[in-house]
Protein backbone atom coordinates (compact mmCIF):
# COMPACT_ATOMS: atom_id res chain seq x y z
CA UNK A 1 0.00 0.00 0.00
CA UNK A 2 1.29 3.45 -0.89
CA UNK A 3 2.23 5.77 1.95
CA UNK A 4 0.19 8.93 2.43
CA UNK A 5 1.72 12.32 3.22
CA UNK A 6 -0.58 14.43 5.36
CA UNK A 7 -0.40 18.20 5.65
CA UNK A 8 -2.73 20.60 7.42
CA UNK A 9 -2.39 24.33 6.77
CA UNK A 10 -4.51 27.34 7.74
CA UNK A 11 -7.11 28.05 5.07
CA UNK A 12 -5.54 31.18 3.66
CA UNK A 13 -3.52 31.94 0.56
CA UNK A 14 -0.48 32.69 2.72
CA UNK A 15 0.17 28.95 3.00
CA UNK A 16 -0.45 28.18 -0.65
CA UNK A 17 3.18 28.23 -1.78
CA UNK A 18 4.20 25.90 1.02
CA UNK A 19 1.55 23.38 0.05
CA UNK A 20 2.37 23.73 -3.65
CA UNK A 21 6.04 22.96 -3.02
CA UNK A 22 5.20 19.79 -1.14
CA UNK A 23 2.77 18.67 -3.83
CA UNK A 24 5.39 19.39 -6.50
CA UNK A 25 7.90 17.21 -4.67
CA UNK A 26 5.32 14.42 -4.32
CA UNK A 27 4.62 14.64 -8.06
CA UNK A 28 8.34 14.30 -8.72
CA UNK A 29 8.40 11.11 -6.66
CA UNK A 30 5.95 9.59 -9.12
CA UNK A 31 7.32 11.09 -12.34
CA UNK A 32 10.90 10.62 -11.15
CA UNK A 33 11.69 13.98 -12.68
CA UNK A 34 13.68 15.20 -9.69
CA UNK A 35 17.19 15.91 -10.88
CA UNK A 36 18.26 18.45 -8.30
CA UNK A 37 21.37 17.94 -6.28
CA UNK A 38 20.41 16.94 -2.73
CA UNK A 39 21.35 20.30 -1.23
CA UNK A 40 19.70 22.48 -3.85
CA UNK A 41 16.82 24.54 -2.48
CA UNK A 42 13.30 23.61 -3.51
CA UNK A 43 12.28 25.77 -6.41
CA UNK A 44 9.18 26.51 -8.38
CA UNK A 45 10.47 25.30 -11.69
CA UNK A 46 8.10 22.68 -13.06
CA UNK A 47 9.02 21.10 -16.40
CA UNK A 48 7.81 17.50 -16.51
CA UNK A 49 4.28 17.18 -18.00
CA UNK A 50 3.07 15.05 -15.07
CA UNK A 51 4.41 17.54 -12.51
CA UNK A 52 2.95 20.39 -14.56
CA UNK A 53 -0.51 18.84 -14.53
CA UNK A 54 -0.48 18.05 -10.82
CA UNK A 55 0.90 21.40 -9.69
CA UNK A 56 -1.34 23.42 -12.02
CA UNK A 57 -4.47 21.65 -10.84
CA UNK A 58 -3.56 21.73 -7.17
CA UNK A 59 -2.88 25.47 -7.26
CA UNK A 60 -6.36 26.08 -8.64
CA UNK A 61 -8.06 23.85 -6.07
CA UNK A 62 -6.17 25.48 -3.19
CA UNK A 63 -7.16 28.90 -4.54
CA UNK A 64 -10.76 27.75 -4.78
CA UNK A 65 -10.84 26.54 -1.18
CA UNK A 66 -9.23 29.71 0.21
CA UNK A 67 -11.50 31.98 -1.83
CA UNK A 68 -14.83 30.15 -1.93
CA UNK A 69 -14.85 27.84 1.07
CA UNK A 70 -13.12 30.23 3.46
CA UNK A 71 -14.02 33.41 1.53
CA UNK A 72 -10.49 34.83 1.94
CA UNK A 73 -11.06 35.06 5.69
CA UNK A 74 -9.34 31.87 6.77
CA UNK A 75 -10.72 30.61 10.03
CA UNK A 76 -10.34 26.95 9.17
CA UNK A 77 -7.81 24.49 7.95
CA UNK A 78 -7.05 22.86 4.65
CA UNK A 79 -6.19 19.22 5.14
CA UNK A 80 -4.20 17.71 2.32
CA UNK A 81 -3.52 13.99 1.91
CA UNK A 82 -1.05 13.13 -0.84
CA UNK A 83 -0.61 9.51 -1.90
CA UNK A 84 2.17 8.91 -4.41
CA UNK A 85 1.92 5.45 -5.92
CA UNK A 86 3.97 3.62 -8.53
CA UNK A 87 2.37 5.29 -11.53
CA UNK A 88 -0.20 7.71 -10.17
CA UNK A 89 -0.73 10.40 -7.58
CA UNK A 90 -3.88 10.95 -5.54
CA UNK A 91 -4.45 14.17 -3.61
CA UNK A 92 -7.38 14.75 -1.30
CA UNK A 93 -8.10 18.31 -0.17
CA UNK A 94 -10.53 18.71 2.69
CA UNK A 95 -11.95 21.94 4.13
CA UNK A 96 -14.60 22.92 6.64
CA UNK A 97 -15.82 26.06 4.88
CA UNK A 98 -18.71 26.89 2.62
CA UNK A 99 -19.56 24.25 0.01
CA UNK A 100 -18.87 25.04 -3.64
CA UNK A 101 -21.30 24.31 -6.45
CA UNK A 102 -19.07 22.69 -9.04
CA UNK A 103 -22.03 22.25 -11.39
CA UNK A 104 -22.36 26.03 -11.70
CA UNK A 105 -18.91 26.35 -13.26
CA UNK A 106 -19.54 27.22 -16.91
CA UNK A 107 -17.52 25.59 -19.66
CA UNK A 108 -14.62 27.60 -21.01
CA UNK A 109 -16.03 29.97 -23.63
CA UNK A 110 -14.70 30.16 -27.15
CA UNK A 111 -11.42 32.03 -27.01
CA UNK A 112 -10.40 34.64 -29.54
CA UNK A 113 -8.60 37.96 -29.46
CA UNK A 114 -11.70 40.02 -28.76
CA UNK A 115 -13.20 37.68 -26.18
CA UNK A 116 -10.63 36.46 -23.71
CA UNK A 117 -11.95 35.24 -20.36
CA UNK A 118 -10.72 36.90 -17.16
CA UNK A 119 -12.28 34.38 -14.78
CA UNK A 120 -13.78 30.94 -14.47
CA UNK A 121 -10.62 29.23 -15.71
CA UNK A 122 -9.41 27.52 -12.54
CA UNK A 123 -11.69 24.51 -12.37
CA UNK A 124 -11.38 24.08 -16.12
CA UNK A 125 -7.59 23.90 -15.74
CA UNK A 126 -7.86 21.32 -12.96
CA UNK A 127 -10.37 19.12 -14.78
CA UNK A 128 -8.46 19.21 -18.04
CA UNK A 129 -5.04 18.56 -16.53
CA UNK A 130 -6.02 15.58 -14.39
CA UNK A 131 -7.58 12.17 -14.93
CA UNK A 132 -10.02 12.68 -12.10
CA UNK A 133 -11.43 15.67 -10.24
CA UNK A 134 -14.32 14.97 -7.93
CA UNK A 135 -15.93 17.14 -5.30
CA UNK A 136 -18.17 16.15 -2.43
CA UNK A 137 -19.81 19.06 -0.63
CA UNK A 138 -19.70 18.79 3.12
CA UNK A 139 -19.00 19.63 5.71
CA UNK A 140 -16.29 18.71 5.35
CA UNK A 141 -15.94 19.49 1.66
CA UNK A 142 -13.70 17.07 -0.14
CA UNK A 143 -11.82 17.43 -3.41
CA UNK A 144 -10.23 14.30 -4.82
CA UNK A 145 -7.60 14.73 -7.52
CA UNK A 146 -5.94 11.90 -9.41
CA UNK A 147 -3.29 11.86 -12.09
CA UNK A 148 -1.83 8.80 -13.83
CA UNK A 149 1.42 8.59 -15.67
CA UNK A 150 0.97 7.80 -19.37
CA UNK A 151 0.37 4.10 -19.70
CA UNK A 152 -1.05 4.36 -16.19
CA UNK A 153 -1.50 2.00 -13.32
CA UNK A 154 -3.22 -1.26 -14.17
CA UNK A 155 -5.19 -1.13 -10.94
CA UNK A 156 -5.67 2.62 -10.96
CA UNK A 157 -7.62 4.34 -8.21
CA UNK A 158 -8.51 7.19 -10.58
CA UNK A 159 -12.19 7.11 -11.46
CA UNK B 1 3.19 37.32 0.83
CA UNK B 2 5.51 36.62 -2.11
CA UNK B 3 6.93 39.67 -3.83
CA UNK B 4 6.04 39.74 -7.53
CA UNK B 5 9.12 39.95 -9.66
CA UNK B 6 8.31 42.15 -12.58
CA UNK B 7 10.00 45.04 -14.29
CA UNK B 8 8.80 47.66 -16.75
CA UNK B 9 11.18 49.26 -19.23
CA UNK B 10 9.94 52.06 -21.48
CA UNK B 11 11.54 53.11 -24.74
CA UNK B 12 10.38 55.44 -27.49
CA UNK B 13 8.92 52.56 -29.51
CA UNK B 14 7.70 50.07 -26.97
CA UNK B 15 7.23 49.11 -23.35
CA UNK B 16 8.68 45.84 -22.12
CA UNK B 17 7.15 44.05 -19.13
CA UNK B 18 9.32 41.27 -17.75
CA UNK B 19 7.70 38.83 -15.31
CA UNK B 20 9.77 36.38 -13.26
CA UNK B 21 9.06 33.56 -10.84
CA UNK B 22 5.42 32.82 -10.09
CA UNK B 23 2.51 34.89 -11.37
CA UNK B 24 -0.37 33.69 -9.26
CA UNK B 25 -3.22 34.64 -6.98
CA UNK B 26 -0.78 36.05 -4.44
CA UNK B 27 1.19 38.18 -6.89
CA UNK B 28 -1.23 39.01 -9.71
CA UNK B 29 -2.91 41.87 -7.82
CA UNK B 30 0.36 43.74 -7.50
CA UNK B 31 1.09 43.21 -11.17
CA UNK B 32 -2.45 44.46 -11.82
CA UNK B 33 -1.59 47.79 -10.21
CA UNK B 34 1.44 48.07 -12.48
CA UNK B 35 -0.73 47.18 -15.48
CA UNK B 36 -3.17 49.97 -14.58
CA UNK B 37 -0.32 52.49 -14.60
CA UNK B 38 1.06 51.05 -17.82
CA UNK B 39 -2.26 51.22 -19.70
CA UNK B 40 -2.77 54.87 -18.73
CA UNK B 41 0.33 55.72 -20.81
CA UNK B 42 -1.47 54.39 -23.93
CA UNK B 43 1.58 52.48 -25.20
CA UNK B 44 1.67 51.56 -28.88
CA UNK B 45 3.40 48.25 -28.23
CA UNK B 46 3.84 46.25 -25.04
CA UNK B 47 6.24 43.31 -25.12
CA UNK B 48 5.65 40.85 -22.28
CA UNK B 49 8.74 38.74 -21.63
CA UNK B 50 7.81 35.50 -19.83
CA UNK B 51 11.11 33.68 -20.38
CA UNK B 52 11.85 33.81 -16.64
CA UNK B 53 8.31 32.90 -15.56
CA UNK B 54 8.25 29.51 -13.83
CA UNK B 55 4.61 29.14 -12.76
CA UNK B 56 1.28 30.75 -13.56
CA UNK B 57 -2.26 30.13 -12.36
CA UNK B 58 -5.62 31.35 -13.60
CA UNK B 59 -5.26 34.61 -11.64
CA UNK B 60 -1.96 35.25 -13.37
CA UNK B 61 -3.52 34.53 -16.75
CA UNK B 62 -6.34 36.94 -15.89
CA UNK B 63 -3.80 39.68 -15.13
CA UNK B 64 -2.17 39.23 -18.54
CA UNK B 65 -5.58 39.18 -20.24
CA UNK B 66 -6.38 42.45 -18.46
CA UNK B 67 -3.16 43.93 -19.85
CA UNK B 68 -3.94 42.64 -23.34
CA UNK B 69 -7.45 44.08 -23.33
CA UNK B 70 -6.39 47.38 -21.76
CA UNK B 71 -3.62 48.09 -24.24
CA UNK B 72 -5.71 47.06 -27.24
CA UNK B 73 -8.61 49.23 -26.05
CA UNK B 74 -6.40 52.28 -26.49
CA UNK B 75 -5.20 51.23 -29.94
CA UNK B 76 -1.99 49.52 -28.89
CA UNK B 77 -0.77 45.99 -29.33
CA UNK B 78 0.65 43.33 -27.00
CA UNK B 79 3.23 40.70 -27.84
CA UNK B 80 3.91 37.89 -25.40
CA UNK B 81 7.18 36.06 -25.79
CA UNK B 82 9.29 33.44 -24.08
CA UNK B 83 6.55 31.38 -22.39
CA UNK B 84 7.86 27.89 -21.60
CA UNK B 85 7.11 24.80 -19.52
CA UNK B 86 4.14 25.13 -17.12
CA UNK B 87 3.04 28.63 -18.24
CA UNK B 88 3.09 27.57 -21.90
CA UNK B 89 1.07 24.45 -21.05
CA UNK B 90 -1.55 26.62 -19.34
CA UNK B 91 -1.81 29.03 -22.28
CA UNK B 92 -2.23 26.06 -24.64
CA UNK B 93 -4.85 24.44 -22.42
CA UNK B 94 -6.83 27.71 -22.35
CA UNK B 95 -6.37 28.00 -26.13
CA UNK B 96 -4.72 31.39 -25.69
CA UNK B 97 -1.45 30.34 -27.31
CA UNK B 98 -2.73 31.23 -30.76
CA UNK B 99 -4.15 34.57 -29.61
CA UNK B 100 -0.82 35.47 -28.07
CA UNK B 101 1.21 33.85 -30.90
CA UNK B 102 3.13 31.64 -28.48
Amino acid sequence: MAATIRLSVPGTLRYRDLAVRIVAEAARLVSRSAQRAPNDPLDHDVRDPFDTAVVSAFMEIFNNVAIHAYQRKGGGSIEIAITPAERELVIEVKDHGHPFDIDEVPPLPEVHADALPEGGMGIHIAKTMLDEVTYEPGPPNLWRLCKRLPGGARASTCV
Amino acid sequence: MPVPAFEVQRSSNSTTLTVRGSLDINTAAQLGDEIDRLVVDRPKLVIVDLSALDLIDSSGVAALVKLYKGVRSTGGNVTISGARDQPLAIFKLLRMDKVFNL
